[in-house]
């Protein structure tokens, strides 16, 4: 297990998202059957991007400082990462917007929910935490 | 990010190095003001490495912005990772897309789209 604790700053938010892709890359290393590395690598990337900025983007402000819990687990043949945060709970069924609107946000969980095999969320000890996780080999949505 | 512009076919390009995230995303708010909405204008992506949806709703509101004013914003040389936001999110409809610069600035500049 990794954990990388960061506070729910934007400017902190690429480095959330380059960890979480060199995680992937190391991790899909150890696939010789993953010939989709860079799509695999590629989903942790944007999702933890996503994941992220919607943390910080709903984070209250208060004098405590609020930070942002990311933690990778790997097991025999998939990776999972999750994000977790002390922000309100949200709706994770939000709908994605009708695009022919020109909506400038709202996208974040549909990409997250396309690019990942399984994503759950769930409210523990007053934190949100959203996990997500793939397989190296699975090519839905993974290929570049 | 690193913005370059420069002139093509008397179209602005603007060249995006890097990325585009939610963090970067407010760099592009001067293509949506009001001082150049009605200017057409190319967006190169061929340098940009990574696109979330936070910089995709910034090119959105670029595109909306210009289109209310009768002008366009075309995006030329999208790389597979950037691809694959406006496939999922189905953006590609609101933009035209190219392979090329010169073409897309050759296209800006005969043609206007409007909302």
């Amino acid at each position: 297990m990794i954990t990388m604790t960061l506070p729910a700053e934007i400017r902190y938010v690429r480095l959330a998202s380059l960890t979480a892709a060199k995680v992937a890359e190391i991790f899909s290393a150890s696939f010789t059957a993953a010939d989709n590395a860079d799509g695999f690598c590629h989903a942790f990337e944007l999702s933890v991007s996503e994941a992220f900025t919607n943390a910080v983007r709903y984070a209250v402000s208060s004098d405590q400082e609020n930070m942002v819990t990311i933690n990778f687990k790997g097991d025999r043949n998939r990776l999972t990462v999750s994000v977790s945060d002390s922000n309100p709970p949200f709706d994770p069924e939000f709908p994605s917007p009708d695009i022919n609107s020109y909506p400038e946000s709202g996208f974040g969980l549909l990409l997250i929910r396309r690019l990942m095999d399984t994503v759950t969320y769930t409210r523990e000890d007053g934190r949100n935490l959203i996990s997500m996780t793939k397989q190296p080999d699975n090519q839905r949505f993974g290929n570049l | 990010m690193i913005i370059i512009e420069k002139i093509c076919h008397n179209i602005t390009v603007v060249a995006l190095q890097g990325t585009l995230d939610s963090c970067s995303s407010s760099q592009l708010h001067y293509y949506s003001s009001p001082s150049v909405t009605e200017v057409p204008l190319v967006i190169d992506l061929s340098n940009l490495d990574f696109l979330d949806s936070s910089g995709l709703g910034a090119l959105v509101e670029i595109a909306r912005k210009k289109r209310e004013k009768g002008s366009d914003v075309k995006l030329a040389c999208m790389n597979d990772k950037v691809r694959k936001v406006f496939e999922i999110t189905q953006a590609y409809r609101l933009f035209d897309i190219y392979d090329d610069v010169e073409a897309a600035a050759v296209n800006a500049g005969n043609k206007k789209n409007s909302l």
